[in-house]
């Protein structure tokens, strides 16, 4: 069992066209670099490799950690309040349906507008942060869970429910485990948003975090450090998606 | 040990509403029946007459709109958690949760029941071996046959040792051979354990090879016949299948079971 486990675990692979597309775009960039001042482009505004290695190489960690707290903790909070939420509506069908639309009309709000929201509510800029990150990835996790608590096959529930559990027990015993295979799902959606979303939350009033380098680099018209801070936030969404794809791998090793 | 309680239905009516058309449905129109302890009762019906019903208000997922279903002197419906560990089912579909192992899901009844950890294990284990799955505990659903599926299925059904035994259409999915090895096996675990064994089926070999009573239901759950197998010797079983089926199709008892059911 355990060898076939190991086999069957993902091994992060860099394919031919990978490299000779990402190839093809470091020629073009560095060949753009080099041509823009006889096209009259200012030198700033595609800086060379050289440029960008120099920005990587004073990159703060303490921003990396202060934005990767920041996602963690909010997709923590967001999974928990979303679980919770979708099952109290699952057992609730009037509960459902009061809250499904005002869900849906929260996910329908733009990202831009929950950042005004929170920077006239409230002045706590980590509060702000958490609020805008939660009010955006929560509603994710909860009409996904819900929809797949609605998905599991009315064969299991009946079943399930001929044994007579208690309800903490239907739902740890049959509903938690049948979603698994969603719940990864959505962190892996959510992780991308909560990277991204969390960049322009951090654009405003924050002093620490990879939002907050980005808008230095801005006002610095430095196009090397938004370069090198942008390459740090793919680095890092790859590397939470790396980890939850792992982690889904091994316990979803029952599936066939 | 005190042995499982009877079963008594009175006056049993279940009438369901679609949501579509709003229309009301009467799946069992008025059942009147008793099923005493130990016995090995197979109810058999053409599709859609109201068995599967039954089956519900017997495990208690269903209140009946009319009538009662007692087991002993309590309701499955409204004692619902009476029946904990009391009655256990078999579906036509094994129903195994694709997650667990063989073992854990053999132990899912146990576990329900609250019984220590090691008690669960070594009861579960010992069900999989009787039903030759000793070597396959560990493996998760997907990596089974058919019939070993429903080996766990049955295991997992035995596991709390249950009063009542309920199997609806639980062999009929299985080829020949595996469906009459299944049989014969659920037939003696549910007679070395001393539970009383209701079987739903449409098939009337299973039904003849199976129950010591057989009930046949017409549309609705109309008790057509109330046929005592053993009242029948070997030679004369062909005829009493010829009965049943006669009954089945005119939807009332056929003159043959008359006087003898």
């Amino acid at each position: 069992m355990t060898e076939e486990y190991r086999e069957s675990v993902p091994v992060l692979t860099f394919p031919r066209q990978t490299f000779v597309s990402l190839l093809v775009f470091a020629l073009v960039w560095e060949t753009l670099s080099y041509l823009a001042p006889y096209l009259g482009i200012p030198p700033f505004a595609i800086p060379s490799f050289v440029r960008i290695a120099k920005s990587v190489a004073t990159i703060t960690p303490i921003d990396i950690v202060v934005t990767l707290a920041r996602v963690i903790a909010a997709l923590i909070i967001s999974f928990v309040l979303g679980l919770a939420l979708a099952m109290a509506m699952y057992r609730s069908e009037s509960l459902n349906k009061y809250l499904h639309p005002m869900i849906r009309l929260f996910m329908a709000v733009p990202v831009v507008s929950w950042i005004l929201f929170a920077v006239l509510w409230f002045p706590g800029v980590e509060f702000r942060i958490a609020f805008v990150l939660v009010i955006v990835c929560g509603p994710v996790f909860l009409i996904d869970t819900l929809d797949a608590m609605h998905g599991v096959p009315r064969e299991l529930r009946r079943m399930m429910q001929s044994f007579r559990p208690t309800t903490w027990q239907y739902f740890f015993k049959l509903m938690l485990p049948a979603i698994v295979p969603t719940i990864f799902t959505s962190w892996k959606v959510n992780i991308s948003l909560a990277i991204r979303v969390v960049t322009i939350a951090e654009l405003v009033g924050a002093v620490t975090g990879i939002g907050h380098q980005l808008s230095v680099a801005q006002e610095l018209f430095s196009v090397a450090d938004v370069f090198a801070w942008t390459l740090v936030l793919v680095a890092l969404l790859f590397l939470l998606e790396a980890i939850v794809a792992r982690v889904e791998t091994r316990v979803l090793r029952w599936r066939a | 040990m005190s042995g499982p309680p009877p079963i008594e239905v009175r006056g049993l009516r279940k009438v369901f509403r679609q949501t579509t058309t709003g229309q009301s449905v009467i799946a069992i129109e008025r059942l009147d029946l008793t099923i005493s302890p130990r016995e090995v009762v197979a109810i058999v019906g053409q599709t859609g007459c109201g068995k599967s019903t039954f089956f519900d208000l017997m495990i208690g997922l269903e209140a009946p709109t009319e009538g009662l279903i007692h087991i002993g002197d309590r309701s499955p419906h409204a004692d619902f958690d009476y029946f904990r560990g009391k009655i256990a089912t078999v579906f036509q579909q094994d129903r195994l949760l694709p997650w667990r192992t063989a073992l854990d899901n053999a132990r899912l009844p146990l576990e329900l029941i609250g019984l220590p950890e090691a008690e669960q294990r070594e009861r579960a284990l010992n069900w999989l071996n009787r039903l030759g799955l000793s070597q396959f505990t560990k493996a998760y659903p997907h990596e089974l046959s058919g019939g070993m599926r429903q080996r766990v299925a049955i295991a997992r059904a035995f596991a709390v040792e249950p009063d009542i035994l309920l199997a609806d259409e639980a062999f009929g999915h299985l080829d020949e051979v595996t469906a009459a090895e299944l049989r014969e096996t659920f037939l003696s675990l549910a007679r070395e354990c001393g539970s009383t064994a209701i079987l739903i089926t449409h098939q009337l070999e299973e039904a003849i090879g199976v129950g010591d009573r057989i009930i046949v239901f017409g549309r609705s759950a109309k008790l057509l016949a109330d046929i005592q197998v053993s009242q029948w010797d070997k030679q004369s079983r062909p005829l009493l299948r010829e009965a049943i089926q006669s009954t089945l199709q005119n939807n009332r008892a056929d003159p043959r079971l008359a006087g003898i059911s």
